[in-house]
């Protein structure tokens, strides 16, 4: 299981799935908020 | 894993009721700072969320005022870019590649350096203050709050730097890389976390 206080690596392992899921997340509303 | 073995060299025996056999003290150290710093930010957190539900006029833009999203995005990409740098400098580390460990430590530092400068440049010309209303006053607290994140994070990250251009750290050695990083990467998932919603949320 991931534990990004665990390493380094862990750590940007979780900074980069964190990034992708803002990216998602701002998609979503984005495209909500532009068909609403 | 590593702190055992290195008790084990030691002596024979459990571990000293004061040291864990299971995670180093340096380690440990940073993980319940960073565990600390989580609810710290949840507080913070749990105003802008509060004072952005209740406030009569809404998030910004108020009074003509809009947030400097594009700046900010800017500022985002280059904080996201040191974690890259950081975790090259460290697996220069790992690897003996010391040319790596150090422009990457001397890059990282670079970098947020610039995300701090930016964000100062922003203050001056924002066009409001902390004191104005409710929302500049949750919007100065968060950045600020992270930008303090972010003063600390390069105050080690010069230790760091200037340990390797001494020529400390090793393959097997580089905990004073290592330890600086994982809060490095923290600072910047809290960055992203502050941006998505304050800025473009």
């Amino acid at each position: 299981m991931l534990n990004p206080l665990r390493s380094e690596q862990e750590a940007f392992r979780f900074l980069l799935y964190v990034v992708v899921v803002a990216a998602v997340l701002i998609g979503i509303v984005f495209a909500v908020r532009a068909l609403t | 894993m590593e702190a055992a073995t290195a008790h084990a060299d030691h002596h024979h025996g459990p571990p000293a009721a004061n040291v864990s056999s299971r995670v180093e003290a340096q380690f440990l150290g940073m993980l319940l700072f960073i565990i600390s710093e989580v609810m710290l930010f949840g507080a913070f957190f749990t105003a802008y969320f509060f004072i952005r539900v209740v406030a009569d006029s809404g998030w910004f833009p108020i009074e003509g005022v809009d947030l400097p999203k594009a700046i900010a995005g800017v500022n985002t990409a280059i904080l996201i870019s040191s974690s890259f740098t950081m975790h090259w400098a460290l697996e220069g580390a790992r690897n003996e590649n010391r040319n790596a460990l150090r422009v990457g430590l001397l890059t990282t530092a670079l970098l947020g350096l610039s995300f701090l400068t930016i964000q100062v440049n922003e203050y001056v010309h924002i066009g409001f203050a902390p004191s104005d209303n409710a929302q500049s006053t949750i919007f100065y607290g968060l950045t600020g709050l992270h930008g303090a994140h972010v003063f600390v994070g390069l105050t080690l990250l010069t230790f760091a730097t200037v340990r390797a251009f001494r020529g400390h750290f090793t393959a097997k050695e580089h905990r004073g890389v290592e330890v600086p990083g994982i809060y490095w990467h923290f600072v910047d998932v809290m960055w992203i976390v502050v941006y998505s919603s304050v800025y473009l949320l």
